[in-house]
């Protein structure tokens, strides 16, 4: 009866409360820089060679700029959205997985600008391990690729074989290449990096075919010999719409990104940023460290920084 | 039951007139008393056709100042309904419902809430106490509903706990005690709002046999002590019996007889009353005044005297101790004359039979 | 959690069978006829049957059965303009500026300032402080479950320091704290509204069901739009998934409260209010400590999940190991969160389990100042630390006191994947097995599906939504199913489809057979206890990878990690629902001189039939809940969709593919929730 009334006190309560507590104090700030102040934020991708950029770059920074680094990890999509809002600083490496947001904020809104190339270099293709390229050296012609087929059938491909795709993120038409040259395999995504990589592993040590969305800069490269299926050159535009993609992957200059106030803002770490540019060997050798020596990132980061004195000494901004 | 209305005091406690409680879909059920066709169906019938259910079915009562007002009925008769309706613990479909001559049904929120804090509580069944609070707390919870002072409030409360005999037990918790005793904290509660008149819902009917007398000899005693008036309600004849000044029987929502509990055992309003008192030890119900033939000139001299009040048990051993009939005497005067015939006859059960009863009906009618 | 209770269904079943054919004569099942002639007078066997024919025959005869290409519609373009509009109006429109901004902003300055609080206070103070919580939770005496609460506690902080997980443990913390204030908060003003509002409970109920079958991925990408990334995102996210038990556990509290005591309330004169403050909270207080417990359970699943837009602590910590492969490091992070769990679980029961001791026992007046006392203390050492933490210890675990282990168990978990996934003698090992599962349970499933028209699957649904349900559940299943071809994902659904259904079946066996082995061998009992608490809270990140190993990438091995996520709960409520079968049958049947076997069959487990149903169907919730988790090792369908969508930022896609894994949820939740269960006392 007449608990109707508290119902609805509490209800008009919540609700009063919330709309007061949230408006009354007005506008809020757009970009809040909760708590990171000094601090150089970077986006930190998920792959090791992400990882092994910022581990140098944190620990140069904090010794030699005294400047306090926190590397956050997330994927380019997320990461590009944190450079427009001003959460992170700096991505310092992009494979241009995410044309539209690129283009978005970096040429329609301006509010992410390009920090220059990375110096690696990134290559995508196909690959095939090279114990099985060694017996069947015509695997590595797409053309042929058809005759070998069923060596690649799994219980997940049923009579096709089976093709390990790309993890989510990643820039990737397969699915087209495969449906364009009347391929007689299926696509089969990997969900994330590390069960693509776990996968191959495994594969690699029964020694068994399998035919992958492969990459270079890439850790395990260390580990495993791989051999490329040639695709057809890529041309720039080749790849969409997906359903009409005949050509291979782009040979990728990798490139950072900065926040444009950050970029603006002439400090020291800025120009650090900008100035930072390194070789796929360096990176991989960091990587490996990580990844393969399983040593903690800042460790590696060490050791290369003592190591290669001369290659970082021309980051630092002028003085 | 006409006769209990010529017999009603000027000012009774609670005054119930053509109460009804109709459940079910309410624009339905708030039809169902007004409606003649529907008011004569059974319950089954209304039912089926309405879709509602009646609980309480045109109940029309007093309850007198000091006395104890026991419902009685099988689960299922609708008095429990009835007590909740007393205070509008569930509304009443229609009828007319007094306190003191005020107007229940038409008070507001707040004279309501102010007739529930002072003026009736309540003793329930399952005890209905708050389990994470102390003894003593849980007497002072209706004091404190009433915003008195936490001081104030215990101390009234530690003295309802040692009057309903809890001495020392104030800092338990309910769930440390028996069922007797919670049922002791639910009675010290309804007292310490010292409220005009007590309703008690079954209040017993959970406990073992043994504990029940107790807590009903309580009552008695709390009764005796303070006069209050009670509503008691019970499905169980003997409690009734003990306890009623006088005694509504219900069935199926209505009243099917209301009177002392002598003239229900003595003289049944239906078979259905008559088969719910038929294993009652009747000599220990019904008075010498209603066993006795009236005083022939004869009879005013011999045998020893006996009050008209007492019971026909004590009656047979008065009258087998002196070999003859007894004198029922009231105000110095033989009013009538007992003897082994007559009391052997109330045992028996078969005095309210045969062509005195019309006579006896003016008899108590007079009384 | 409440287990509903199913009424007779026997009696209802005899009712319908004498309304619906007029011969209900010689049906008597005591009779003995056969089991054609009692699948006859049995019209609802028959229906299911008759509809299963019609799905196996339309299915051989069309061989393909999409739903209807003209009858989609186009959802990507309006989620594509919506997300644009997001991230054009973010720093403009006054929805942000004055409402999602203050709310994204307040998140982040409460987690930051708790975060500075934690480190401020150095890992003495937090190890001090959090020990004295703990041990004043159960009780701040010398009892038992005070001191069993307290030493958890010390344990607990002092392993996450030695595993060098400090920081990341203090993250996790931090957020936690604030999520699990967050959500209590919020889901007891929910609880409390459906609890007062018979309305309020039935607006909120489908919306409480949404929320905890709608795969945290699906939201995190709508509110990764809306918060931007980072802690806002992270806490909301969290919120959403933990707020519905404790509304839910205070809502059933509030309205299982004693109604005599209720009603002795009222009728003391009691206010509204008064009646609510001093009865009803009080005698839901058991209820809402459960769902605090519960809330916070939650939390921390989804806090590791939240690794994923950008949060940090324990969560990223598995996820960049998980990157390199390490497993070692990312089960090291795992056992933290599990001892988090521990901490957490151990200090809010114990702090319920002394509420319930006071409520019955009471307590006495020197305990009261005793406890009072603790608590004051702990304010003071708080507010010393806080203050100056610094000075007695560094705000990070000393490194000197450290182990690092992650090695030995990344070697470990090699050599036991490796021994497991093909070293198997005779058998063959889980590469087999698995592929097997693959080829024999997986693909016709799917394949079946696929084949069947969908109007013919729209039947079976509606027949057995019926059957087991109400027509209710059999029109909401139909609409779910609708939805979920409307919006194009109809083959990718099936594909889901198929899998939920094998996850099921394993899980089902799987959680019967431990379950009946639990219930009826103590040792295995207390064995399994601590195995499935921590199969529960482990990250699933953290047996990801590992299964990989053993399975490949593969549907089924997103089958075993949901398997292994699920498994618990059915192994559980089975194994409850086993030994709390009346003790009198029990006893009944053992003086009839039943064997042990002739007793679980003939009465242990038709008498817990009940509860195996509430298992099935916790069993279907949990194994769909895992179909994202799945999608990350290669299950595809739904999983990988919402995945892409998120991890591309693109709404189009996630979104949809989350929507539909919510249609499949409750239409499986609905199809398996037997009527009665539902119904609730008018």
């Amino acid at each position: 009866m007449n608990s109707k009334r508290i119902r609805n006190s509490v209800i008009a309560g919540i609700g009063v409360i919330s709309v007061l507590s949230l408006s009354a104090c007005g506008a809020a700030k757009t970009s809040s820089s909760g708590g990171k102040d000094d601090k150089v934020v970077l986006a930190e991708p998920s792959w090791v060679g992400a990882q092994a950029n910022a581990a140098v770059v944190k620990k140069l920074m904090e010794d030699e700029l005294d400047v306090k680094v926190e590397a956050k990890q997330m994927d380019e999509p997320v990461a590009f959205d944190a450079l427009n809002s001003g959460k992170a600083d700096a991505i310092l490496e992009d494979w241009h997985g995410v044309p539209k947001k690129e283009k978005k904020y970096v040429e329609e809104k301006k509010t992410v600008v390009s920090g220059g190339d990375l110096g690696v270099v990134g290559h995508i293709g196909w690959f095939v391990p090279k114990y099985y390229a060694d017996k069947h050296p015509d695997v590595t012609d797409l053309k042929k690729l058809n005759k070998y087929a069923k060596d690649f059938r799994t219980s997940e491909s049923g009579d096709k074989g089976h093709f390990i795709g790309a993890a989510p993120s990643y820039s990737q038409h397969d699915k087209g290449l495969i449906k364009n040259h009347k391929l007689d395999f299926k696509h089969i995504p990997s969900g994330a990096e590390a069960a693509q990589l776990k996968e191959i592993q495994r594969l690699y040590k029964a020694k068994k075919p399998f035919l992958t969305y492969w990459w270079e800069p890439q850790w395990m490269n260390n580990q495993i010999d791989m051999v490329e299926v040639k695709l057809p050159k890529h041309t720039p535009g080749c790849e969409t719409p997906e359903s009409e993609a005949k050509c291979g992957y782009e040979t990728n200059q990798l490139e950072k990104f900065m926040n444009k106030d950050f970029a603006d803002s002439d400090t020291d770490a800025a120009k650090f940023i900008k100035n930072f540019k390194w070789t796929t060997k360096d990176q991989n050798q960091v990587a490996g460290d990580i990844a393969g020596k399983k040593m903690k990132p800042e460790d590696a980061a060490e050791k290369w920084i003592k190591a290669n004195k001369s290659t970082w000494e021309k980051w630092l901004p002028k003085k | 039951m006409s006769e209990t209305r010529e017999s009603a005091p000027v000012n009774p406690v609670f005054s119930v007139r053509n109460l009804w409680k109709v459940f079910g879909p309410k624009g339905k059920a708030n039809r169902v008393p007004g409606d003649e066709q529907l008011t004569g169906l059974s319950g089954s019938e209304l039912t089926e056709r309405t879709g509602c259910t009646a609980a309480v079915r045109d109940v029309s009562f007093d309850v007198r100042k000091g006395e104890v007002f026991v419902v009685m009925g099988l689960s299922g008769s609708g008095k429990s309904t009835l007590v909740r309706c007393l205070t509008r613990l569930i509304e009443p479909t229609s009828g007319q419902l007094e306190i003191d001559g005020e107007d229940v049904l038409g008070m507001d929120r707040t004279r309501l809430r102010e007739l529930r804090r002072h003026r009736a509580a309540m003793v329930f069944q399952n005890f209905g106490l708050l389990p994470h609070r102390s003894v003593t707390d849980n007497v002072a919870y209706g004091l404190e509903i009433q915003g008195i002072g936490k001081r104030e409030r215990r101390a009234k409360a530690a003295e309802m706990v040692e009057k309903v005999g809890l001495q020392g037990l104030g800092d338990r918790r309910p769930g440390q005690l028996s069922g007797g005793q919670q049922q002791r904290v639910g009675l010290a509660r309804a007292l310490a709002v010292d409220p005009e008149v007590l309703l008690f819902d079954e209040p017993f009917s959970a406990l073992d046999p043994l504990i029940r007398r107790d807590m009903q000899e309580e009552v008695i005693r709390l009764h005796r002590a303070e006069g209050r008036t009670m509503v008691f309600i019970t499905h169980d004849l003997q409690e009734a019996l003990r306890l009623g000044d006088r005694i509504a029987l219900m069935r199926a929502g209505e009243i099917v007889q209301l009177g002392t509990p002598e003239e229900i055992v003595a003289r049944p309003a239906d078979d259905y009353v008559r088969d719910f008192v038929r294993d009652v030890p009747r000599d220990q119900v019904i008075s010498v005044r209603r066993a006795m033939r009236p005083a022939g000139k004869a009879d005013a001299a011999g045998g020893p005297a006996l009050a008209p009040d007492t019971l026909v048990s004590d009656a047979i051993e008065a009258v087998a101790r002196s070999g003859e009939s007894c004198r029922v005497v009231e105000g110095g005067r033989t009013i009538g004359v007992v003897d082994h015939d007559r009391l052997l006859k109330v045992v028996a059960g078969i005095d309210q039979d045969g062509e005195g009863e019309a006579d006896k009906d003016k008899e108590v009618a007079a009384v | 959690m409440s287990t509903p209770t199913i009424p007779d269904k026997g009696e209802q079943r005899t009712q319908d069978a004498a309304a619906l054919d007029k011969t209900p004569s010689g049906a008597g099942p005591d009779d003995g006829p056969g089991p054609l002639q009692r699948l006859a007078a049995n019209p609802r066997a028959l229906l299911v049957l008759v509809s299963l024919l019609v799905v196996v025959v339309s299915a051989a005869v069309t061989g393909s059965g999409a739903w209807p290409r003209g009858w989609t519609l186009d959802i990507e373009t309006p989620l594509n303009d919506l997300d644009n509009w997001l991230v054009d109006n973010r720093e403009t429109s006054p929805i942000f500026l004055y409402f999602l901004l203050h709310i994204s902003n307040f998140a982040e300055t409460s987690v930051d300032a708790i975060t500075g609080l934690l480190e401020s206070m150095g890992w003495l103070g937090v190890t001090l402080v959090g020990t004295l919580i703990a041990w004043a939770a159960g009780g701040a005496d010398l009892s038992r479950r005070a001191l069993r609460t307290g030493g958890t506690a010390l344990g607990v902080f002092i392993v996450c320091g030695v595993l060098e997980m400090w920081e990341a443990t203090m993250e996790t913390l931090a957020l936690m704290t604030a999520a699990v204030f967050a959500s209590a908060l919020l889901g007891a003003l929910l609880g409390l509204a459906a609890g007062l509002s018979d309305r309020c409970e039935r607006l909120l109920r489908p919306v409480f069901d949404t929320m905890q079958v709608m795969p945290a991925f699906a939201y995190l990408l709508p509110l990764l739009l809306m918060f931007g990334i980072g802690v806002p995102s992270a806490l909301i996210a969290t919120v959403i998934y933990a707020a519905p038990p404790m509304a839910r556990l205070t809502s059933l509290g509030l309205r299982s409260a004693d109604p005599a005591a209720l009603e002795a309330s009222t009728s003391l004169g009691s206010t509204p209010w008064q009646r609510l403050r001093t009865a009803r909270v009080p005698l839901a207080r058991r209820q809402m400590m459960l769902g605090l417990n519960q809330a916070i359970m939650m939390c921390l699943s989804m806090v590791v999940l939240a690794s994923l837009i950008g949060s940090e602590g324990l969560g990223d910590e598995i996820y960049q190991a998980l990157g390199s492969l390490d497993i070692g490091t990312a089960l090291t992070a795992g056992t933290a969160v599990v001892l988090i769990a521990v901490l957490l679980d151990r200090t809010t029961s114990a702090a319920g389990e002394r509420l319930d001791a006071v409520a019955t026992a009471g307590t006495t007046r020197l305990m009261r100042r005793v406890r009072a006392g603790v608590w004051g203390l702990v304010l003071v050492l708080f507010g010393v630390f806080a203050a100056k933490g610094s000075v007695f210890s560094e705000s990070e675990w000393p490194e000197a006191w450290t182990v690092d282990i992650t090695r030995q168990l990344d070697s470990a978990v090699g050599w036991f994947t490796d021994h497991l996934g093909s070293g198997v003698p005779v058998l063959g090992g889980t590469v087999t097995w698995a592929q097997g599962f693959t080829e024999y349970m997986l693909n016709p499933l799917r394949s079946g599906l696929l084949a069947t028209p969908w109007w013919a699957l729209a039947l079976l649904v509606a027949v057995v939504g019926w059957i087991v349900g109400t027509w209710r559940a059999a029109a909401t299943g139909l609409v779910c199913l609708a939805l979920v071809g409307v919006m194009g994902l109809w083959e990718v659904s099936m594909d889901t489809l198929s899998q939920v259904i094998g996850g099921l079946l394993l899980t089902v066996v799987v959680g019967f057979a431990f379950g009946v082995l639990a219930a009826r061998v103590e040792r295995v009992d207390r064995l399994l206890r601590p195995v499935l608490d921590t199969m529960q809270t482990m990250p699933q990140f953290v047996y990801l990878i590992p299964v990989i190993a053993l399975v490949g990438l593969s549907r089924s091995a997103g089958i075993i990690a949901a398997v292994i996520y699920a498994a618990p709960a059915v192994i559980r409520i089975t194994a409850q629902g086993l030994r709390y079968v009346d003790a009198a049958a029990m006893e009944a049947s053992l003086s009839l001189g039943a064997t042990g076997k002739q007793q679980l069959l003939q009465v242990q487990l038709p008498l817990a039939r009940k509860s195996l149903l509430v298992g099935v169907n916790q069993g279907v919730v949990l194994v769909l809940s895992m179909v994202v988790i799945a999608g990350l090792i290669g299950g595809g369908a739904l999983g990988y969709d919402v995945v892409q969508g998120l991890s591309k930022g693109n709404l189009s896609q996630g979104l949809p593919a989350g929507i539909a894994i919510v249609c499949l949820g409750i239409m499986l939740d609905r199809l398996t929730q037997p009527a009665s269960a539902r119904r609730r006392d008018q």
